[in-house]
């Protein structure tokens, strides 16, 4: 109930925007009338007239392999680097210089790379979600209670046996964490990328409206959209993330 | 002892009774030998010693309880046992052998429990049998955990997360964990000191139970706060002094005839002597009328 109550106050302030610029800002209910025209034939797939579906899928499958391929190399690095000094004090020097460029600085050097336009978004999305999850995963990893590992002392676990029944369980929570963070910041960063790389994807479809002189309405309807398959994204991983919370 | 406990015997038969347990106890083997025994620890304000010079030998089959105030070093001796602390100089011996690291001859039973949270019940004592006891083959180690876990009686609760179970039933778990491996030493580390009186008594009685099952032949030490625990427990009592550097104040013998009864013995002449004989050792204030 305090759901709809919120979107019913956002639905609010926007008519009332609407009202002050004259209309610039479409209201609500005019919106609704080019959402509806927007989401017809959303999955065409024409050379000159994709659907906002067809879209919307390009966007989440750059975002899926870039999230992907850095999970698969955040995570290991992050638990190496939480498990060991030497590795931290190796290879956080460099986390801590590359971690606070902007995602969108990376592009060029992608392009530069990959002579791909496609390519090089996923590569931009690729390196802003190492951060999140390789910190996060090196914090589970580095603050394993003395309790856990006096058991794996006593009984005699093999490093194997750490690994999987200790060092990893404990980590998992922590990992989760930082996979929601960093989805959601990929998916952030691939409407702002596709803004400067071009190519079908939410982003460039924002982007054609806003700065090719397109209707404002449509703007908004991309906006809502992004925001929904955000939250979604989030919410997945809110739920991975109660899945795995242990009572300590 | 008898139910005609409640009126004491004649002091000839407790002295008579004292002195063959004293004399069993003096000839059964060696279980651990500690030999001059130092333990230092490098701190940034400079090095730190916990216990020193420290002489003790335990025999099999002995309960021995280690009495003393907080910091005196007795979970740092204790641990010396165990392996998992080096001495800084002197040995200890564990069923003839060199202590160098933790092994599945001496099993411990920490003072947080330390039950893997994600595993269930079963699982944490299998993983710990399947980690200490290699070569046994699986089938066995299958029912080593069932027989460990009905002896607590927990085998109903065997799927439950440790977070769904009570202060007591943690224990129990760590104790089964404990047993499963078979060990000859079993050391405990404070491991009531979490539960409320009225458990902790109940949990005495369980650790009789689970030892007198095993025929006595298991030697236990046990590190505690409490005096009425180490009595009702132990064979004797190790008394530490106070720490830095601390030493062995003195060895109050137990020789209290087994079974024991939690109510009776309380009224056992020889109960009330060495429990006197502690509180002087331990306490130095007895009322508010009292000066230091």
């Amino acid at each position: 109930m305090y759901f709809i109550a919120g979107m019913v106050i956002m639905g609010g302030i926007w008519a009332l925007i609407a009202k002050l610029t004259k209309g610039e800002i479409p209201a609500p209910l005019a919106t609704w009338t080019v959402f509806k025209e927007v989401i017809q034939h959303p999955f065409q797939n024409d050379a000159d007239q994709k659907g906002i579906g067809t879209k919307l899928l390009s966007s989440l499958g750059r975002v899926s392999i870039g999230f992907g391929l850095g999970s698969l190399i955040a995570i290991p690095i992050g638990l190496v680097m939480g498990s060991s000094k030497i590795a931290m004090r190796i290879i956080n020097p460099m986390v801590q210089i590359l971690k606070p460029v902007s995602p969108l600085a990376w592009f060029p050097l992608g392009l530069a790379i990959f002579q791909d336009s496609p390519k090089a978004s996923i590569f931009m999305i690729f390196i802003c979600c190492l951060w999140p999850t390789l910190i996060n995963a090196a914090f589970g990893a580095s603050n394993i209670p003395q309790d856990h590992k006096n058991v794996s002392k006593a009984f005699g676990f093999s490093k194997w046996k750490y690994l999987t029944k200790i060092l990893l369980p404990f980590s998992l929570p922590h990992i989760v964490t930082g996979l929601r963070l960093s989805i959601g910041i990929a998916w952030m960063v691939i409407v702002a990328g596709e803004m400067l790389s071009g190519g079908i994807g939410l982003g460039n479809f924002v982007w054609e409206e806003g700065f090719n002189g397109g209707s404002v309405a449509k703007i908004l309807v991309a906006i809502i959209i992004i925001g929904v398959v955000g939250s979604l994204l989030d919410k997945c991983f809110t739920w991975l993330q109660q899945k795995f919370s242990y009572a300590v | 002892m008898s139910n005609t406990s409640i009126i004491a015997p004649p002091e000839d038969d407790i002295t008579a009774t004292a002195e063959i347990i004293l004399e069993q106890a003096a000839n059964a083997p060696v279980s651990i030998q500690i030999n001059n025994v130092t333990v230092s620890f490098k701190t940034p304000k400079g090095i730190y010693t916990a216990v020193k010079e420290i002489d003790l030998t335990v025999k099999k089959g002995e309960i021995v309880a280690l009495i003393g105030h907080s910091g005196c070093g007795k979970s740092t001796l204790m641990s010396t046992i165990s392996g998992m602390v080096k001495p800084t100089s002197g040995e200890v011996y564990a069923n003839g052998k060199k202590v160098n690291s933790p092994g599945p001859d001496r099993g411990i039973v920490f003072q947080n429990y330390s039950l893997l949270p994600w595993l269930t019940v079963y699982k944490n004592i299998e993983v710990a049998v399947g980690a200490a006891l290699k070569e046994v083959p699986a089938a066995e180690r299958v029912k080593l955990v069932e027989t460990n876990l009905r002896m607590v009686n927990l085998w109903e609760h065997k799927d439950k997360l440790p977070g769904q179970l009570s202060g007591g039933m943690k224990q129990r778990v760590a104790i089964a964990r404990a047993f499963a491996i078979n060990p000859k030493i079993l050391l405990l580390d404070e491991p009531f000191g979490a539960l409320d009186a009225l458990t902790k008594s109940a949990m005495h009685v369980e650790l009789l139970k689970l030892w007198n099952l095993d025929h006595r032949e298991k030697t236990i030490v046990m590190v505690t706060h409490d005096i009425e625990e180490a009595i009702f427990l132990a064979d004797r009592v190790v008394v530490m002094n106070n720490g830095p550097a601390a030493t062995i104040k003195e060895i109050v013998d137990v020789p209290l005839p087994r079974p024991r009864n939690k109510k009776f013995i309380v009224h056992d002449p020889m109960y009330m002597e060495i429990h006197d004989r502690l509180l002087n050792l331990l306490i130095d204030k007895f009322s508010i009328d009292d000066e230091l």
